[in-house]
């Protein structure tokens, strides 16, 4: 009786809100977008290499297509770091760095390597990258409870990526 | 003294859930200080109008360490201790949903 009061109160005068969120969407957190950002970062700096090597054209095209491929390593970097830092500071709790206690010098590895893999075309850099967020990943899995196994990216990139055992 | 809020979200369930709404008295309370187990409202610098549970009394009542009861919840484990002028209010009343 008293909900219904209450709704009707709030249909007349929307009554305000109060947030008891987990963060949004409630309990979804996956290190796959950071995986995929990683993959491209690689592919980009593929590109951009086979590019310079290959071309013979407009230098307009040439242009053209390498400011696509930097922009788009660009992005895929900083998404990387982006879904790193989401899963780090919201689902990662004390309980969790005294469990692995690497996990805080390991995003912090992931967010120096991302900025390198922003500023340079060093595959090397890109590799390093993908290395320690498939290490991430590995980790939130396990803090999942769930197993993880090792596959070939089904991409023009056929580096190893993690994906969680289902 | 007192407000009718609604709540959204889903961190304190069972306990609370979506669409159940709450009265508060607001702070400073008429009877009572907030203790282990109360259910507060407060505005978190850098976050929403939130409602948690209070899991421990800090700093002789002027700090507070809240819950949700989600393992995701966005609690003190992500901001830390509530401080007390950042409360609204202490939940009174719940008023569930069928």
């Amino acid at each position: 009786m008293f909900h219904k009061l209450a709704q009707k109160i709030d249909q007349i005068k929307p009554v305000e809100t109060v947030e008891a969120h987990c963060d949004i969407p409630c309990g979804i957190y996956d290190p796959h977008q950071a995986i995929i950002g990683a993959l491209t970062v690689i592919r980009m700096v593929d590109l951009m290499e086979k590019l310079v090597e290959t071309h013979s054209g407009e230098k307009v095209e040439f242009h053209n297509s390498m400011a696509r491929y930097v922009s788009v390593k660009e992005e895929h970097a900083e998404l990387t770091k982006h879904e790193i830092r989401v899963i780090w500071g919201d689902f990662i709790k004390d309980a969790h760095v005294e469990q692995y206690p690497q996990l805080h010098g390991l995003v912090h590895k992931i967010m120096q390597l991302g900025s390198k893999a922003r500023q340079t075309t060093d595959r090397e850099t890109a590799l390093a990258l993908l290395d320690a967020v498939n290490e991430f990943a590995e980790i939130f899995w396990q803090i999942k409870g769930k197993e993880t196994k090792r596959v070939k990216a089904p991409y023009s990139v056929s580096e190893e990526i993690v994906v969680p055992d289902l | 003294m007192f407000r009718l809020l609604k709540i959204r979200g889903h961190s304190l369930f069972p306990d609370f859930r979506e669409g159940d709404f709450v009265v508060i008295a607001r702070f400073p309370f008429p009877a009572g200080q907030i203790r282990a187990g109360d259910v507060i409202v407060f505005d978190q610098p850098g976050y929403e109008h939130m409602i948690k549970r209070v899991q421990q009394v800090l700093d002789d009542g002027r700090a507070f360490e809240v819950r949700g009861t989600q393992i995701d919840s966005t609690d003190s484990r992500n901001f830390g201790p509530v401080s007390k002028r950042h409360i609204t209010g202490k939940v009174i009343w719940h008023i569930r949903q069928k």
